[in-house]
């Protein structure tokens, strides 16, 4: 029993946090029901990237019948409205945000902090199982009768309720159920996340020395568990509006000559909800990014980050802001023109931390020993990749270039570049950077610069092309564009250009599939920190980390964690854990 | 005592700005589980705002009237028609509950184990009343017609509000119950006096438990503060 | 380093908590006051949300035991708090927004 101390009635940490990590007792809880946050980390990567994996083949799809239409006879208009809308939710909430959070926030929070596990190991596996019985909600969407929906990402009422959208039946239904879960288990997750960077830091490591990569975790986890609360009783709202036939959203209509029975609702305030949730949403998987690139581009350039503490406020920034911007998803919905001139403004301001961020990295590696190797190649892509989409932001968030420019090819080309493709890569030299942690082993590099360089090359080919289609009025969500004066003949070349390279590009991401199984068993076994990190997660007793990372001894910090080639040390780095410069 | 405030204020931030740069942990004196509820409190605050600013923004923007709630929410006692009078009725109930809770989480500061749980059995009560009236009052509306889509008194977003909105907040009360009459059960049983483990985490249970529990419950009772003002009486 | 929390930390007896108990009551209570007696317009407005105010604020702070935690809990609960109420009523302005283009342009009248 505790003893209560005198004049302190109330719980205290210190007695009770000693308590050892529950240890798995059998091959289930080992490796299927595990609490070990790296189990979870694998099972929440492996689970998105399978998900990716379909979204990738819609892409393919719409792909083809944009520039050969009618070549696959199979994809009718329901079906590519079906596809896209598929594709876009998939991408952004079921693959970027479960691999950034689920996947590297478990493997890398109580590793990088010092800690042994997340706080609570099984609020944090049901997380993880939370978040298949989403996907798995989301996929029976396609066995249902009349599929998933079609209603695009965005799922705006009242068309996505309305008889005529594909799936408007069941579809919409799932698709809004399988949502729910998914905040309800990512929420789970999140506090986890949140609470141990909080809470469970190890000895000497303040908050203002984590690594980036951290910080970019826990801002976005905090962003998600704020924004979510908008999609989540926007979800349920429009359930009530399909299920028990309320208006919340929707308004009087008339349909085929008939009136529906809704009434008076707002479609306006959906909108408004679903951005309250969406314009974070972008962030949530561009600040783990901007995270984890600050620290590849450290590592691999053998130079301290430039402007630790700036990149830190940077981001608190961006995160502060990120939500009072929605509105900038909203110009030509009707809105009270007002809010047009304060999310212009909000949104032009955003830039200015965004921006601060890009010349740090770029500082970072100025005059650096810059290692060409695969994580490098990839963090350089995603400056270059990032830098075009934040700059087509910038016309975007401009009310008067928006409105020309909304519903056209220029949107799809700036949030690809921005928010698909620039995560995208930086995923990809995570993966390589982080491999020989988890495996024990290397990656072929030969595979690697094959799979980078046509990803790369290919997606930027691919997404710059259509911001030329976007200045034709090339409209979005089109599913052929048929015989239309304004359209020159070029964008029938370009779309089968643009198509050929999607097809190349998601071949090769193959490559990376087979390296990634090739060498898990028979890759090059890994020198101990290999890339001579000073971060916490490569001083573990062992590599792969033990079951509570640190064996009998937890770590101790003593200095930040971008500390290279520091003048007079005897290493061109020194780990967090290392007392004095000379070892 | 210090006298002069702004002493005491600059130490206080100053306290703050430390705290942020500790090591180890931000919150001090603060448990992992203590901290966990707040943040989920923090994210649940959200999700009710937006569920009351959804229900601010349907009444503005619908082009019906917005049914009188003085007159939908009365009741006759002998004759004389009461407003509000069963919402009042569960309202102080809540607010007992929340009183017990907080006098079991000052029981299990001192762990006084017989004495918390018989609070607790009290709170889990409280709130069974709450939500056996609440079952009520949704019986006796729907009797009178109203329903999710429409009713007679004015605006069908206000039967919608009302069902989202209190069922939401009902539901948050009813899986409370269920998770707080388990951990009276086990201060009853005297689980948190022997470290006895968990069926699901196997961890040991502590009286901490109460306390985070009873954050949960006094947020229920928050919210159904503003749901109380905003919905009821506004 | 001395604690900068005042003496009463955690040594609070069950008196303070009945106390706020029956403010809770009371502060219900004026507020259904206020229904039943049907004030109207402006104060009835300002004096429900006097009410809301102030039994939140008594939770928050005695019951949620948030008045006697350090600071920087305080703030990081508080500030994002503050922060909603500019959320609700930014998009109150909007749906009286929308309400008035729909008297424009539907002919409707205000209820
Ligand atoms: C090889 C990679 C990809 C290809 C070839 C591709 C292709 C496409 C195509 C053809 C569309 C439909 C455009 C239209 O008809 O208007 C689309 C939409 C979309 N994509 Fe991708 N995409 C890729 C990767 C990604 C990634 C990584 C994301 C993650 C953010 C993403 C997010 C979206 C979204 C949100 C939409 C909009 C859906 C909608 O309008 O409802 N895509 N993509
Ligand atoms: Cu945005």
């Amino acid at each position: 029993m505790v003893e209560v101390r005198a004049g302190e009635e109330g719980f205290h940490p210190d007695d009770f946090e000693d308590e050892e990590v529950p240890h798995p007792r059998s091959w289930w809880t080992k490796y299927v029901f595990s609490q070990d946050a790296k189990v979870v980390a694998l099972q929440y990567a492996g689970t998105a990237i399978f998900v990716g994996f379909i979204a990738l083949v819609m892409s393919w799809l719409m792909r083809i019948q944009l520039a050969f239409p009618g070549a696959l006879s199979f994809i009718d208009q329901d079906h590519y409205y079906q596809f896209i809308t598929m594709h876009g939710m998939m991408m952004v909430v079921y693959v970027l945000t479960a691999v950034f959070l689920g996947g590297f926030g478990n493997y890398l929070i109580p590793l990088m902090i010092g800690a042994r596990d997340m706080a609570f190991p099984f609020i944090n596996m049901l997380s993880y199982w939370f978040y298949l019985l989403a996907v798995l909600i989301l996929l029976s969407g396609f066995f249902l009768p009349g599929g998933p929906t079609g209603a695009g990402w965005t799922l705006y009422p009242p068309q996505a309720l309305l008889q005529g959208t594909p799936g408007s039946q069941y579809g919409i239904v799932v698709m809004f159920a399988s949502l729910c879960v998914f905040i309800a288990g990512f929420t789970m997750g999140g506090l986890n996340y949140v609470v141990t960077v909080l809470q469970l830091r190890a000895p000497g490591m303040t908050m203002m020395r984590l690594p980036m990569t951290i910080w970019g975790l826990f801002i976005a986890t905090i962003m998600a568990l704020l924004a979510f609360p908008g999609l989540f009783v926007a979800s349920l709202m429009m359930l009530c509006d399909r299920l028990l036939g309320t208006s919340f959203f929707m308004p009087a209509i008339v349909q085929n000559g008939e009136q529906l029975a809704h009434v008076g609702g707002s479609p306006i305030l959906y909108q408004h909800l679903f951005w309250f949730f969406g314009h974070p949403e972008v962030y949530i998987v561009a600040v783990p990014a901007f995270g984890i690139v600050a620290d590849l581009l450290s590592t691999h350039a053998r130079k301290n980050l430039f402007g630790y503490r700036m990149m830190v406020w940077a981001t608190i920034a961006i995160g502060v802001l990120s939500f009072v911007v929605w509105g900038h998803h909203m110009f030509i919905s009707g809105m009270n023109p007002l809010f047009g001139f304060f999310f212009a403004t909000s949104t032009l301001i955003i830039a200015i931390p965004t921006a601060i961020k890009v010349y740090n990295w770029i500082f970072t590696i100025w005059r650096g020993d810059i290692h060409l190797n695969v994580p490098m190649l990839y963090s350089l892509s995603f400056i270059v990749t990032f830098v075009v989409g934040g700059l087509s932001g910038l016309f975007l968030g401009n009310v008067a270039v928006d409105v020309p420019l909304n519903s056209t090819y220029f949107v799809v080309a700036h949030f690809h570049m921005v928010m698909g493709i620039a995560p995208l890569l930086v995923i990809f030299g995570a993966i390589y950077h982080w491999f020989p942690l988890i495996s024990g082993r290397m990656m072929n590099e030969k595979l690697a610069l094959a799979h980078f360089w046509i990803t790369f090359l290919g997606t930027y080919a691919m997404f710059f092309t259509m911001h030329y289609l976007g200045v034709l009025g090339v409209p979005r969500r089109y599913y052929e564009l048929g015989q239309t004066a304004f359209i020159p003949p070029s964008v029938t070349s370009l779309n089968i250009f643009i198509t050929v390279l999607a097809l190349i590009v998601g071949a090769a991401q193959l490559v990376l599939v087979y390296n990634f199984i090739r060498s898990w068993r028979h890759g090059e076994v890994a020198a101990r920190n290999p890339w001579r990190a000073t971060t916490l997660e490569w001083q573990t007793p062992d590599m792969p980390p033990p079951h509570d990372n640190w064996g009998p001894q937890a770590p101790k910090v003593y200095r930040w964690a971008y500390d290279y080639s520091v003048p007079g040390a005897p290493r061109d780095y020194i780990p967090q854990n290392q007392p004095e410069a000379r070892a | 005592m210090p006298t002069d405030l702004t002493v005491a204020k600059k130490s206080a931030l100053r306290q703050m700005t430390d705290d942020w740069s500790a090591d180890q942990r931000v919150f001090r004196g603060v448990t992992w589980g203590k901290a966990m509820m707040w943040v989920f409190i923090l994210g649940d605050a959200f999700i009710f705002a937006c569920f009351l600013l959804g229900y601010l923004a349907v009444r503005h923007t619908t082009t019906e009237a917005w049914p009188n709630t003085a007159e939908v929410f009365t009741i006759h006692v002998g004759g004389k028609p009461i407003p509000f009078l069963l919402i009042i009725v569960m309202t102080l109930i809540l607010d007992s509950s929340s009183g017990t809770m907080a006098l079991a989480i000052n029981a299990a500061h001192r762990r006084e184990r017989k004495k918390c749980a018989a609070l607790l059995f009290a709170t889990v009560l409280l709130g069974l009343t709450f939500v056996g009236l609440q079952a009520m009052e949704w019986r006796n509306l729907i009797a009178e017609g109203l329903r999710p889509a429409h009713n007679e008194w004015g605006a069908a977003q206000f039967g919608s509000c009302f069902f989202l909105i209190t069922g939401f907040h009902g539901l948050h009360v009813s899986f409370g119950l269920l998770f707080m009459a388990n951990i009276a059960r086990k201060v009853a049983r005297g689980d948190f006096d022997d470290g006895r483990r968990g069926f699901f985490t196997g961890r040991r249970g502590r009286y901490e438990a109460v306390e985070i529990m009873g954050l949960y419950w006094h947020f229920v009772d928050l919210v159904w503060v503003f749901i109380f003002a905003l919905f009821y009486l506004w | 380093m001395t604690p900068a929390t005042p003496a009463v930390d955690r040594q609070h007896s069950g008196r303070l908590f009945f106390v706020v108990w029956a403010w809770l009551f009371a502060l219900s209570f004026l507020s259904w006051l206020v229904a039943y007696f049907g004030i109207a317009g402006i104060p009835r407005w300002s004096l429900i949300s006097v009410f809301m105010l102030a039994k939140a604020a008594l939770i928050v702070a005695v019951f949620m035991r948030l008045a006697w935690e350090r600071l920087a809990l305080v703030f990081a609960i508080v500030a994002p708090l503050l922060a909603l109420v500019a959320f609700i009523s930014a998009l109150n302005f909007e749906a009286v927004y929308i309400h008035s283009q729909r008297e424009n342009y539907q002919g409707v009248k205000a209820p």
